[in-house]
């Protein structure tokens, strides 16, 4: 793997002057945790690297939960985005599959899509409901984004992965090829660390490949044991890096707005003379696995989970997917 | 960036005739500000400015693309702004969608249509379309059942229909009133009365779910093949495009990979009559 390098405070200094021509939005270190914010030169230097993960999701810079449809899709400036760990990255395929389908391709999302430059970063650790290794996606991005990035002894230190990363690292007069052995061996190990870390706490999982069938074949029972704690608030879908579903609200003038759906609300596949395949709670909770494990995999050629874990952290019915999983496989 | 038309855009198109078609059902002339073309069988989503968006399939011929009319069942929220509309207005137009009637596959057969209800808007435009290749036809026969004859639209069709060579219409109600002398039951009821060469034919069915569950089971029964059969399928389709999920019946989205699908195609899909 080629690496090259740069020091910190060079690259805070470059990312500053970048401001001038780009929106920049990375991983931000705040009081509540790590979570994307948009750069000013106030907050360069609060950039989180390298520890996993950004509250939100990867997909609301491309798909934001409300938005004018039938406005203009230009963006006024380039951006960057700088942080995304490699689960993010990998949900952004799905996405692309959808938005950028070529019978019907969404000029809102391709605007932003072919106008981003995507920085990951290499995850060291991992967040207690982390579980990408298990559906065979490493904790760094080897392809889908342009660039990963690694802060370590005050260096920052640059995989390119894309021509567009290539490019844009040539904008950086002081950016070196890195030939420390001892900088590249501990790279190496903390990839090999977190690869552990994360196939330790995940050892009961089954494969991705293995999920679709569990999904199916799984009694209705445990739907009702899972989801008796569901209060249908669409966290799960909101917070997931693949989930896309949306509404389209009617505004006078014609106009349309985008709006995030979620199949966990009431009355989502309510159609006008009453009836709904998913009025019941179980058979509405079966629906997001079905469609995640089961359908979206016969459908897409990417992954529909990537194993972030948001959607357990942000359950505030406290279910667990990994439990259920794991309960499934059994 | 370059050009490419927006889908979620609609196309503004003037309202310039309501019909009454029924106490509940009202035909809606629109004609729209560019040309609008469509296939037999594809839908559009018609919205009320400001209000809301709902998908139907125009019920008029596909041959003509300065016109359009589409048949509107007061059955919702938006339905029953859309009753109160009146020639003038302006209402929208995203589309067409979906995948339509396959008329070239018809070449040379027998086509068996069942109906239900507001199920023979789809049907009229496949009528027009079937009537303009009248020539590569055997045979049309359209087999229309509706509640009471009250509720049958489009009643001077069949009149028409029975005129017009290679075609023969039959129509049925469950509730007959005073005036009424034809048949009276199901829809598959009229399915006994007609002659068909069962090889050499296809059947399309359209209309509500239970009528399309019951005419499905009627037409294997009688020996048609699960790929002879065409269904026209209605799921809250939103977006149009396979995007926003409203749609989904198990891996296939209504919108994008339907409306019409063979019964072969989604017979293991569970809940395809709910």
């Amino acid at each position: 793997m080629q690496y090259l390098s740069i020091r910190k405070e060079e690259w805070d200094k470059a990312v500053e002057q970048l401001l001038l021509s780009y929106t920049i939005f990375a991983a931000i270190n705040n009081e509540f945790g790590i979570d994307y914010e948009i750069i000013s030169p106030i907050n360069i230097g609060k950039i989180s690297y390298n520890t996993p993960k950004p509250a939100t999701p990867l997909k609301s810079l491309f798909l934001p939960v409300k938005e004018n449809v039938t406005s203009d899709p230009s963006l006024k400036k380039q951006r960057i985005i700088i942080g995304s760990p490699n689960c993010d990255i990998q949900g952004l395929k799905i996405l692309d599959e959808i938005y950028l389908d070529k019978d019907f391709n969404d000029t809102f999302y391709r605007e932003k899509r072919e106008n981003t430059i995507l920085i990951s970063f290499d995850c060291f650790g991992k967040q207690e409901h982390c579980h990408c290794s298990a559906y065979n996606i490493r904790p760094w991005a080897t392809e889908g984004a342009d660039l990963s990035v690694i802060l370590i002894d005050n260096l920052i230190v640059l995989r390119i992965i894309t021509p567009k990363g290539t490019d844009f690292i040539s904008q950086f007069s002081l950016v070196q090829a890195l030939n420390d052995e001892n900088i590249i061996s501990a790279i190496d190990k903390g990839h090999t660390a977190t690869e552990s870390l994360l196939h330790e706490s995940n050892k009961g999982l089954p494969d991705y490949q293995a999920t679709g069938r569990i999904v199916r074949e799984a009694d209705k029972e445990i739907w009702k044991k899972y989801s008796a704690s569901c209060v249908s608030c669409g966290a799960c879908t909101t917070i997931c890096p693949t989930c896309t579903c949306f509404l389209l609200i009617d505004k006078p003038g014609f106009e349309k707005v985008k709006q995030l759906d979620a199949c966990q609300y009431p009355g989502f596949e309510r159609v006008a003379g009453g009836e709904d395949l998913l009025y019941e709670l179980p058979i509405r909770f079966r629906n997001r696995y079905m469609c995640k494990y089961v359908w979206k995999p016969q459908k897409f050629n990417s992954l529909a989970c990537t194993g972030c874990g948001r959607c357990i952290e942000a359950c505030i019915g406290k279910i667990n997917k990994n439990e259920l999983f794991m309960e499934l496989a059994t | 960036m370059t050009d490419v038309k927006n889908i979620y855009k609609p196309l503004k198109a003037k309202l310039t005739e309501v019909i009454d078609e029924s106490p509940l059902i009202k035909t809606f002339v629109l004609v729209p500000e560019e040309k609008f073309s469509f296939g037999t069988g594809q839908f559009i989503e018609l919205s009320v400015d400001g209000i809301g968006e709902a998908p139907f399939t125009p019920s008029s011929s596909p041959h003509i693309s300065d016109k359009l009319e589409v048949t509107v069942m007061r059955t919702g929220y938006v339905t029953e702004i859309m009753h109160n509309l009146k020639p003038g207005a302006f209402m929208g137009i995203r589309g067409p969608f979906g995948r339509g009637y396959p008329v070239e596959r018809f070449f040379g057969k027998e086509v068996i249509i069942l109906g239900g209800g507001c199920g023979l808007a789809p049907i009229r435009s496949l009528l027009y379309a079937l009537e303009h290749i009248k020539d590569k036809l055997e045979k049309v026969i359209l087999c229309y059942g509706s509640k009471t004859p009250a509720d049958c639209v489009y009643k001077p069709l069949f009149t028409r229909l029975n005129k017009i060579e290679k075609f023969e219409a039959y129509r049925t109600v469950d509730r007959p009133d005073e005036g009424w002398d034809g048949s009276v039951g199901v829809v598959t009821t009229l399915l006994n009365k007609i002659r068909i060469n069962l090889e050499n034919s296809v059947a399309v069915v359209c209309g509500p779910p239970i009528m399309m569950k019951f005419g499905t089971i009627r037409l294997l029964e009688m020996g048609y093949k699960d790929e002879q059969i065409y269904l026209s399928m209605e799921k809250n389709m939103s977006c149009g495009l396979g995007k926003c999920g409203h749609c989904m019946m198990g891996e296939f989205f209504v919108c994008k990979d339907g409306p019409v699908f063979t019964y072969n195609e989604i017979k293991d899909t569970p809940d395809i009559w709910k």
